[in-house]
């Protein structure tokens, strides 16, 4: 059974939150993650990566490869913000 | 225990310093294109030129803690003037030397990322800063290949992981079995120290770049000789 984009949207929130020493509640799906206004540095990010490719492994029995030429773009990325995150790895389930 | 991980570790300073390695305590992870013979330390097949190769040698080792370092001693070489050099080689020697170098810092920074700090040392030469006649697709894989850890030592840095190239002159291993002996002995007479070095030479600064003294040394290369 496929996991829900609302838990792995839940997962990257906890994990952006316990990164960067804030509340859950203080960070939604619009979250930025690259460029400006980010919330979290590069040495953040690269563990928030390290994570979810276990994550994705483990619950979503997927591979998620984070090396992408658009991985630090602030308009294309996967990476862009929490939300964008979620749905990437919510659709690398296999169907 | 702590892991290093050495590519080339099937002969030549790779082999040197694999066994180095695994006398001094550690827990070595030597890859070689092929198998490799006689070792005294763990062996694993990969061509670090191709990075499915090395995610399918290294993935169980990509959140392992206990990795401290990798020492990138994989390397070919090939004297001949440019004009003369087929395209396939210059292919083959950026490819293994200069992607080869990336392609493994690629596959284990996340693990020394994981850690919290490690050691990551690439090889260069001296003919570098020489710029010796009939090495220049050599010399532009491994000039890469220094530019490229300087930089890649920044990225590093807030994770306490230093990156440092050692450039050592010629030193005797299977590498120089083609070249003329009177080649070898006019590169050394450029070396500031003008001696021809001994694999226990590169070791010398391997095992400095390993220890805790060298926290405070990233982003350098370390001309072994003198340049």
């Amino acid at each position: 059974m496929s996991v829900s984009y609302d838990e792995v949207e839940k997962y990257v929130r906890e994990e952006v939150a316990s990164l960067t020493n804030r509340d859950a509640t203080a960070v939604g799906p619009e979250t930025v993650l690259v460029g400006t206004n980010r919330i979290v540095d590069s040495a953040d990010l690269v563990m928030l990566l390290l994570s979810a490719e276990e994550y994705t492994r483990e619950k979503l029995g997927a591979v998620f490869d984070w090396t992408s030429d658009s991985a630090m773009s602030e308009a294309r990325s996967v990476l862009r913000s929490v939300g964008s995150l979620a749905r990437h790895l919510t659709d690398l389930q296999p169907a | 225990m702590d892991t290093v991980i050495v590519t080339g570790a099937s002969r030549g300073l790779g082999r040197y310093c694999a066994e180095r390695l695994h006398e001094t305590g550690y827990r070595v992870v030597g890859l070689g294109r092929s198998a490799v013979a006689d070792a005294p330390f763990e062996t694993r097949e990969a061509d670090v030129a191709d990075p499915a190769s090395l995610a399918r040698a290294l993935g169980d080792l990509r959140r392992d803690k206990n990795v401290f370092a990798l020492v990138n001693a994989a390397g070919i070489a090939s004297m001949n003037l440019v004009v003369t050099t087929p395209p396939e080689t210059v292919r083959r020697i950026i490819e293994t030397n200069l992607l080869g170098t990336i392609y493994c810092c690629q596959q284990v920074a996340p693990s020394l990322i994981m850690r919290g700090g490690g050691r990551i040392i690439n090889f260069s030469t001296l003919g570098v800063p020489l710029a010796i006649k009939g090495e220049a697709i050599y010399v532009a894989s491994k000039a890469g290949v220094e530019g490229f850890s300087r930089t890649f030592a920044r990225e590093m840095a807030p994770y306490g992981v230093t990156v440092n190239t050692v450039a050592p002159g010629p030193i005797d291993t299977d590498l120089l079995d083609k070249v003329p002996k009177e080649n070898v002995a006019a590169v050394v007479r450029q070396q500031i120290i003008p001696r021809q070095g001994e694999p226990a030479d590169v070791w010398n600064v391997v095992s400095l770049l390993l220890s805790p003294a060298s926290s405070m040394i990233s982003g350098e290369t370390l001309h072994v000789g003198g340049a």
